[in-house]
């Protein structure tokens, strides 16, 4: 534990730097493959993420021991560490004086800013994002800069006050309290801070007597008595066996639960029997232009020159159409030759497009061209080429959605090619949902609905999402891809893949428009 | 699900002359032109947005355009039942307002060949006048988009039909795109040529004693161009 000290690091350039990197190095993201579904057939998330607490005193190891459970975890789709220092308190001008003179007690709970903290793992714990406050240690301040997390499977929570808070402990699967012997911990200290800060050992023992030895007598040790397990702070690998096999087990459980609960929805099941759905699903009227144009792009034949300048063509229509869907109010305006006059504007306080890669691409040339600043994000979902599960790969938002309490005011354009199996659709709608966009404030365009396809279930789960097309397919057939030329995660290189494809269809939409 | 059979996406008020299609009168078109009426809105604005409705009237009068069954093979080895479009076509834009309507529809008709005619007011007979006109030489085959912003008496629209016709090409092969048009205009302007078709995005009040329309938008080519 490296942190609750670095108010005695003065103004010295390298320490600032070396305390700056110390604390990015404290909150960790660490990902192996993508995120597979974390909702069922009704839309709602199926679990909370996984939160283990670890207490311990100063200089006890809980970092070394978060580290070795993530490392004997082994392949677990996120995994947040999260610092208790992130949650100091922001200091007033005075506080932050006696900071840098280090007369201020950082060991003691009240410098951590505890309604905060447990509103951060609420939402992180409940598969919401959260944006998590940065505190420097050479500034001794909260800065205004924060730090987004979203989707993390396992969050593990530490610090020395990590198990003093009911309310946090209330949050926890798992409480673990790192034990070590005090003279160890001291001489653990002492070491480090001598060796690796320059500090002289009378000025390291009056802080440990001063501030961190009171602490830990008073509130740091009395909590041990709320963990789990408590794990010694060195030669703790049965510790750590013991730890990973508990979180193993029970996550499977929680994934065999979820597949069970999924199994109904695999595409057989849901395919509807063709009876349209809700009057959500908005089909463009069909004139003879927009029947010509589907017929250029379905065109097997047609050119590459021609399929993009259709693609973008009604890519620009689709979002116009769309576009009527967003509420307006009315305005009175004056003309040039001054007759007021009474007319309408938008009446949205934030409006983003988010794409879904890659051939959700195509449609946010027709949003640049309709709202020429427009902010636009972007998923990746991939299937995995073994199971068929979508996984979530990437997710980077506008931040009018990143940010919750923006976000509840943000009407989104999804942007997608097609709804086929919507197994993405799924997943992008249930991600914006977890940042806090509401429902009837999704609209979803793309150029192709299967009607016997997912869409039935996406509706089912989230019948307030409006879908804008220009074509309902009636075909959804299995077929089998040879050389499906893509690698990444997911993907098996050089094996053909299953995919579901829409017919008539027009065909890889984002083959023929990119490659 | 909302699926209309009709071979436009208009709404016909029953007031109109039959020649006549407006865009549908959504809140979201309304926006549009509240926007380019405003005097306080700028020169960018103006030009994004009135290139936003121009695409949409665009889009809508290529709807009045013949299309011919056409079967083809999709990606995916099936056969659909599509149509194919029909005609050659050729925008003519009458200066200066009218030009500010080419980049409109060339975003929608790729490398369309695009004539030019200019008519002012005769100083002494106060009657429209033709300047300069400057057509393709196969007009007469083709299906012609003329383009003027304003429609307020209807003097020069209807000067331009005049020359579309005397070059060879019928009536109904003309279709008139216009932003905002005076009822007045409108009528005497169909009634002039029954069957010409009007596309129109809004139909304002009416005119002034000045002819302006009111509301309007004020001068479309000095906001677009000059201001």
């Amino acid at each position: 534990m490296l942190g609750e000290d670095f108010h005695e690091l003065l103004d010295d350039e390298s320490q600032r730097n070396f305390s700056e990197s110390l604390q990015s190095k404290k909150n960790t993201i660490l990902k192996s493959h993508g995120r597979p579904p974390w909702y069922g057939e009704d839309g709602l998330p199926i679990c909370d993420a996984f939160v283990i607490g670890i207490a311990g005193g100063s200089a006890s190891g809980k970092t070394h021991v978060a580290r070795q459970i993530v490392r004997s975890l082994g392949s677990v789709p996120t995994v947040v560490i999260l610092s208790q220092d992130s949650f100091y308190k922001r200091l007033t001008p005075e506080e932050v004086a006696l900071a840098h003179a280090n007369r201020i007690d950082l060991d003691d709970p009240e410098a951590i800013d505890m309604p905060m903290f447990t509103a951060c793992l609420t939402d992180l714990k409940g598969c919401r994002q959260s944006n998590i406050p940065v505190y420097s240690f050479a500034e001794h301040q909260r800065l205004d800069e924060v730090k987004y997390l979203y989707g993390a499977a396992i969050i593990i929570t530490e610090g020395i006050h990590a198990l003093h808070y009911p309310e946090l402990r209330s949050l926890y699967d798992l409480k673990v309290f790192v034990q070590c012997d005090s003279d160890l911990m001291l001489a653990r200290r002492i070491q480090r801070d001598v060796k690796e800060r320059g500090r002289s050992v009378d000025g390291v023992i009056e802080q440990y007597l001063r501030y961190v030895k009171p602490a830990f007598d008073n509130f740091v040790l009395p909590t041990a008595r709320y963990a789990d397990i408590v794990v010694p702070g060195s030669n703790n690998s049965v510790a750590i066996d013991l730890i990973t096999t508990h979180i193993r087990r029970q996550m499977t459980e929680r994934a065999t639960h979820f597949r069970r609960n999924m199994a109904s929805k695999s595409i057989e099941c849901c395919l509807s029997d063709g009876n349209p759905v809700s009057s959500n699903l908005i089909l463009l009227p069909q004139t003879p232009q927009l029947k010509g144009i589907y017929t250029v792009l379905r065109d097997g034949k047609s050119n590459r020159q021609d399929f993009i300048f259709f693609v973008d063509r009604l890519a620009t229509f689709l979002i116009e159409k769309a576009m009527e869907h967003l509420p307006y109010r009315p305005k009175t305006i004056t003309t040039p030759i001054n007759v007021d006059c009474t007319g309408k504007e938008l009446d949205v306080k934030n409006v983003c497009g988010i794409s879904i890669i890659r051939s959700g691409g195509p449609l946010t040339k027709g949003l640049e061209r309709v709202l020429s600043d427009v902010a636009i994000g972007s998923l990746l979902v991939q299937s995995d080429a073994r199971t068929g599960e979508p996984l979530l790969l990437h997710v980077m938002l506008p931040k009018c959605v990143r940010e919750r309490h923006l976000a509840v005011d943000t009407w989104v354009f999804l942007l997608d090619g097609q709804i086929g199996t919507a197994a993405a659709a799924f997943m992008a709608i249930r991600t914006l949902l977890d940042h806090g966009v509401q429902q009837d404030h999704i609209i979803f365009v793309t150029f192709l609905v299967a009607r016997n396809g997912g869409v039935t279930v996406l509706q089912r789960a989230f019948p307030k999402v409006k879908i804008v097309t220009g074509a309902v397919d009636e075909g959804l057939r299995e077929a089998w891809l040879d050389h499906y030329n893509e690698q990444g995660e997911g993907q098996s290189e050089g094996d053909g893949r299953k995919v579901w494809i829409v017919e008539p269809g027009m065909g890889q939409i984002g083959d023929r428009y990119y490659l | 699900m909302a699926a209309s059979t009709s071979p436009t996406s208009q709404t016909h008020p029953a007031s109109l002359p039959p020649s006549v299609f407006t865009l549908p009168q959504t809140a979201q078109l309304e926006a549009l032109y509240t926007i380019i009426r405003d005097k306080t809105t700028s020169r960018g604005d103006f030009l994004f947005y009135s290139d936003r409705i121009i695409r949409l009237l665009v889009e809508e009068s290529l709807n009045h355009l013949p299309v011919v069954p056409k079967t083809v093979e999709t990606p995916t080895g099936v056969t659909y039942e599509g149509v194919g479009f029909e005609g050659k076509i050729c925008g003519v834009s009458i200066l200066r307002a009218g030009e500010a309507m080419e980049a409109g529809l060339r975003e929608v008709c790729r490398s369309v060949r695009i004539g030019k005619i200019l008519i002012q007011r005769d100083e002494e007979t106060a009657l429209p006048k033709l300047f300069y006109s400057k057509l393709p030489e196969d007009i007469a085959s083709r299906y012609v988009l003329l383009l003027d912003p304003m429609l307020a008496t209807g003097g020069s629209a209807m000067k331009a039909v005049e020359i579309l016709k005397e070059q060879g090409v019928p009536e109904e092969r003309i279709i008139f795109i216009n932003l905002i048009a005076a009822p007045e205009g409108l009528r005497r302007f169909c009634g002039k040529f029954p069957s010409l078709r009007v596309i129109t995005g809004w139909i304002d009040k009416g005119l002034n004693e000045k002819s302006y329309i009111i509301p309007g938008l004020g001068d479309f080519g000095e906001r677009r161009y000059c201001e």
